[in-house]
């Protein structure tokens, strides 16, 4: 039979790396005809995203570099957001929501931190924690039970929640928990010095969030790989009425995947108010999560694949803007190699099913033939 | 009269875990009428849909009108003249008779504008023509589906078949269009010469309509005759019968106490109609109790209401004696119940899981697994499943091979390994055998009667009588969700469970205990 082993998958990334390059090079090319110097934008690109012009430069001193530390900031991010997508497709069900309850953890953190201002940073950062968390994992428990008890379709749920939360934070940080502060037209009172995090780089957005977040992304990968509950939600997603046959308690699984992926969000946005902003701000994502969502999507849910591939995207990101600063080419050329390594990906499997159908026919007919020789002989 | 117009010579169609077609060789001759005729997944869809292109088999070869076919595609079987009439219609709804049977060949006028007229002209020329009686300008959402099968045939004798295959034309059709759809059959094949290849489970049809009968038994074609030589019954044992190739097992009575209990349960079908009616079962310790009955006559709803797959309508039923009303699967399962489902592939094994991870699903959760409660042991895990991987005789490269990419035979014995290992006092067991090969058989029904030895209440569900004779204490039949007759395995035939099967014969008012 056509034996498939499940080890790692050496095709798959093979096939990404190609991906990567061919998108780089279509940037490229793109830059070449619109009369840039593809060479200078890529290495303005590297800069921007390290601050290095050197890779001497790049050993000795890229943890002092302010853009080295905005990319860093961003790369958690994208990892947060990214394993909260996974998390809910491990159990077959699509959290699209992301952008929302992470707004609702930004506001909700920010107005603990005003409620509860003059207190000990010890008790306020627990607590704007876990608010945000329970409000985040609150508006995607929603969805869950909806789709689960009610089979509503959560892809449509969350989408249209997202736009009802970010409107929502809006009326708030314009209406009652507005700021007192006379110039700013919206936004929470900024928070007191001792509550925000510790920049660990000067001047950049890198924060002491990171490692907080490194935890949580930890013990997301052991929880998804190492244990019984990871193995519960992955046969959940895998196949539901096999799970539910053998004595799961599906619904049960996922809307508790789902509630932890929007618990997750709502820390995003926890972490950018007292991290980067020092207050809630309208716009304080700029479609974070789905940015995460399409590197989750890229790499198959696979949490590893995530934190690397969260990397590559906060580089160009962030790169981005040095690259349109000191080399001219507009940033928006992010967006297109961003778009070109999904569009490669998504042709990827496309081919390989194509390949791997082909090659199993083959099988199939020889498996046949040796078969009936083996009756005429018999 | 006797020249072959299709010729099937060895062809096998091997699907993912399923060989569909197994070897088989056959000829149709033109101008007869032949009935292809099996169980459900016997596999003659599966030939048709080689003759019609859709599957390019794995083996063998096609001949049509004396060409042999090297690339299958529907459009290459409908220029050599093959038409098939899906059991589903194709039809667009809301176009008309004439619009639906010109669909895809349109006449154009100046090459490029639909011809209304030319349309109509032809369907009414076609339809004089073959004596098929439509109205070219009825739509056809309002017509009855007598009506749009007539359309449907129009269709492609409209496309210039003269080979046509019909598959199960008359599961929608009342008894008087049955009878007028075989008229115009038989005048198609008397005055036009044409081949008729019929699809059926429908015995009394295939004796009245046909000239040759085919009967194909899990992928095979296992008896090709004249219709004249055969009756409905002798079509019906070698339709459900396998050859006995194994002794009957010896088997001592020895039952105890009342393992399931059914009262007056009462379960509906995916439609929302009744499939189980008011039924009643008992099932004791020690012994097999085997339900004989054909598809589709409520057994599956059964089964899954025991094992808690489908909610019950209903009535109750017990599982050693703890009523099982609104429970889930995985709290039935708790109090003593393993489930062998009849659908291995999407209920009972999660295929894209590793043989590891579906052999372990419902243990992953004890001691013996798990360090701290949750974080897998993966040493002892796999020394576990090692150990019943062997016992099982699953073949497989090894652990991690993807249950998917597995035969039918492994796969069903990976379920079983599986199932078996939970050591429950009660065991429900559907369909255990079907689509596996011989071997694996007989070491499946091995381990049924081991269970049966150490006191294990099983309650067995096959379609293939043979099995359910050579595994059951006591049989039960059932006709549209009802018991027609319990009987001791030994004091009955399978002639006899054919009347009973078919409800020409039912013990009302026994209690089936």
């Amino acid at each position: 039979m056509a034996e498939k082993k499940r080890r790692m998958d050496w095709g798959y990334l093979g096939s990404l790396a190609l991906s990567v390059c061919l998108a780089l090079l279509v940037g490229a090319v793109i830059m070449w005809a619109a009369g840039y110097n593809p060479g200078k934008a890529y290495g303005e690109l590297l800069r921007g995203a390290t601050g290095c012009s050197s890779v001497g430069e790049f050993f000795t001193s890229v943890f002092t570099k302010r853009q080295f530390g905005n990319t860093l900031e961003y790369t958690m991010v994208l990892c947060m957001t990214g394993l909260a997508c996974a998390l809910g497709a491990r159990v077959g069900i699509f959290n699209v929501g992301g952008e929302g309850q992470l707004y609702l953890g930004a506001i909700v953190s920010a107005y603990i931190g005003v409620l509860l201002s003059g207190c000990s940073a010890w008790l306020v950062i627990p607590a704007a924690a876990l608010g945000a968390m329970a409000v985040g994992g609150f508006y995607a428990w929603v969805p869950g039970v909806l789709k689960v008890k009610l089979k509503v379709n959560e892809v449509i749920t969350t989408i249209m929640l997202n736009s009802i939360a970010i409107y929502f934070c809006a009326y708030l940080s314009t209406g009652p928990w507005k700021t007192t502060q006379t110039n700013r037209v919206s936004g929470t009172e900024t928070l007191a010095a001792n509550l925000q995090f510790t920049r660990l780089i000067k001047g950049s957005s890198l924060t002491t969030a990171i490692l907080a977040a490194a935890v949580v992304a930890l013990l997301v990968w052991y929880v998804m790989s190492k244990t019984t509950t990871g193995y519960e939600m992955k046969m959940t997603g895998q196949n539901r009425r096999f799970a539910f046959f053998s004595g799961l308690k599906v619904d049960t699984i996922t809307i508790a995947a789902m509630t932890v992926s929007g618990a997750m969000c709502g820390l995003v946005g926890m972490f950018e108010v007292y991290g980067l902003k020092g207050s809630y701000q309208d716009g304080i994502s700029n479609e974070f999560y789905f940015d995460g969502l399409l590197v989750a999507m890229i790499m198959r849910y696979n949490p590893v694949g995530i934190i690397g591939m969260s990397i590559l995207f906060a580089v160009l990101r962030i790169g981005a803007s040095g690259m349109e600063l000191n080399a001219g080419v507009p940033g928006e050329l992010y967006r297109i190699i961003q778009s070109v390594i999904i569009f490669f990906m998504a042709a990827e499997s496309g081919i390989s099913a194509a390949v791997g159908a082909r090659r199993a026919r083959r099988k199939a007919s020889r498996e046949a033939k040796a078969r009936l020789e083996e009756c005429s002989r018999g | 009269m006797q020249e072959p117009v299709v010729r099937f010579e060895h062809i096998s169609m091997q699907f993912p875990g399923v060989l569909a077609n197994d070897d088989v060789s056959l000829e149709v001759r033109k101008g007869e009428i032949f009935a292809l005729v099996g169980e459900n997944g016997a596999g003659k869809s599966t030939l048709m849909n080689v003759l019609y292109g859709i599957h390019t088999p794995t083996g063998g070869s096609l001949t049509i009108k004396g060409k042999k076919m090297q690339h299958f595609s529907p459009k290459n079987a409908i220029d050599l003249g093959v038409g098939m009439v899906h059991q589903h219609f194709m039809l667009v709804p809301s176009f008309t008779v004439a619009e639906n049977i010109v669909l895809s060949r349109e006449p154009r006028r100046g090459g490029l504008l639909y011809d209304r007229k030319a349309a109509r002209q032809k369907t009414e020329a076609l339809s004089r023509e073959y004596g098929l009686k439509v109205d070219p300008d009825a739509v056809v959402r309002e017509i009855g589906v007598g009506l749009q099968q007539r359309v449907e045939i129009l269709k492609t004798l409209y496309r210039g078949a003269d080979i046509l295959i019909l598959d199960e034309p008359t599961a929608v059709l009342t008894p008087q269009e049955t009878e007028e759809l075989f008229d115009i059959l038989r005048r198609m094949v008397r005055e036009k010469g044409m081949t008729v290849i019929l699809i059926t489970h429908k015995l009394g049809e295939v004796v009245s309509v046909s000239d040759r009968v085919g009967v194909m038994r899990q992928g095979r074609l296992v008896s090709l005759e004249e219709t004249k030589n055969v009756t409905e019954r002798s079509l019906a044992a070698k339709m459900v019968g396998r050859n006995v190739l194994h002794d009957p097992f010896l088997k001592e009575s020895q039952a105890g106490e009342v393992r399931i209990r059914a009262e007056k349960l009462s379960v509906l079908d995916n439609r929302g109609l009744p499939a189980v009616k008011e039924l009643s079962l008992e099932v004791r310790a020690g012994e097999v109790v085997g339900i004989a009955a054909v598809e589709g006559n409520g057994q599956s709803e059964l089964i899954e209401a025991i094992t808690g797959m489908r909610p019950m309508s209903g009535g109750n039923v017990e599982i050693c004696g703890t009523s099982i009303r609104g429970m889930s699967p995985g709290r039935i399962r708790r109090l003593g119940l393993a489930h062998v489902p009849e659908d291995r592939l999407s209920t009972g094994v999660n295929p894209q899981g590793t043989i590891s991870e579906n052999l372990i699903m419902g243990k992953h959760r004890s001691r013996e697994f798990t360090r701290l409660g949750f974080h897998v042991n993966k040493g002892a895990l796999e020394r576990y499943v090692g150990k019943i991987f062997s016992r099982f005789d699953v073949r497989a490269a090894g652990l991690d091979t993807t249950v998917g990419s597995l035969s039918g035979g492994n796969v069903q014995k990976v379920v079983i390994a599986r199932e078996f290992s939970f050591d429950t006092p009660v065991l429900v067991i559907s369909q255990p055998t079907r689509g596996v090969d011989i071997g694996a058989i007989e070491f499946i029904h091995q381990h049924i009667m081991d269970k049966r030895a150490q006191g294990c209440a099983i309650l067995l569900c096959s379609a293939d009588l043979d099995e359910v004779f050579r595994l059951s204490d006591r049989i039960v039949t059932m006709y549209e969700g009802r018991i027609t007759g319990s009987f001791p395995a030994e004091k009955i035939t399978k002639e006899e469970i054919g009347y009973y099967m078919t409800g020409a014969r039912s013990e009302e008012g026994t209690s089936h205990g």
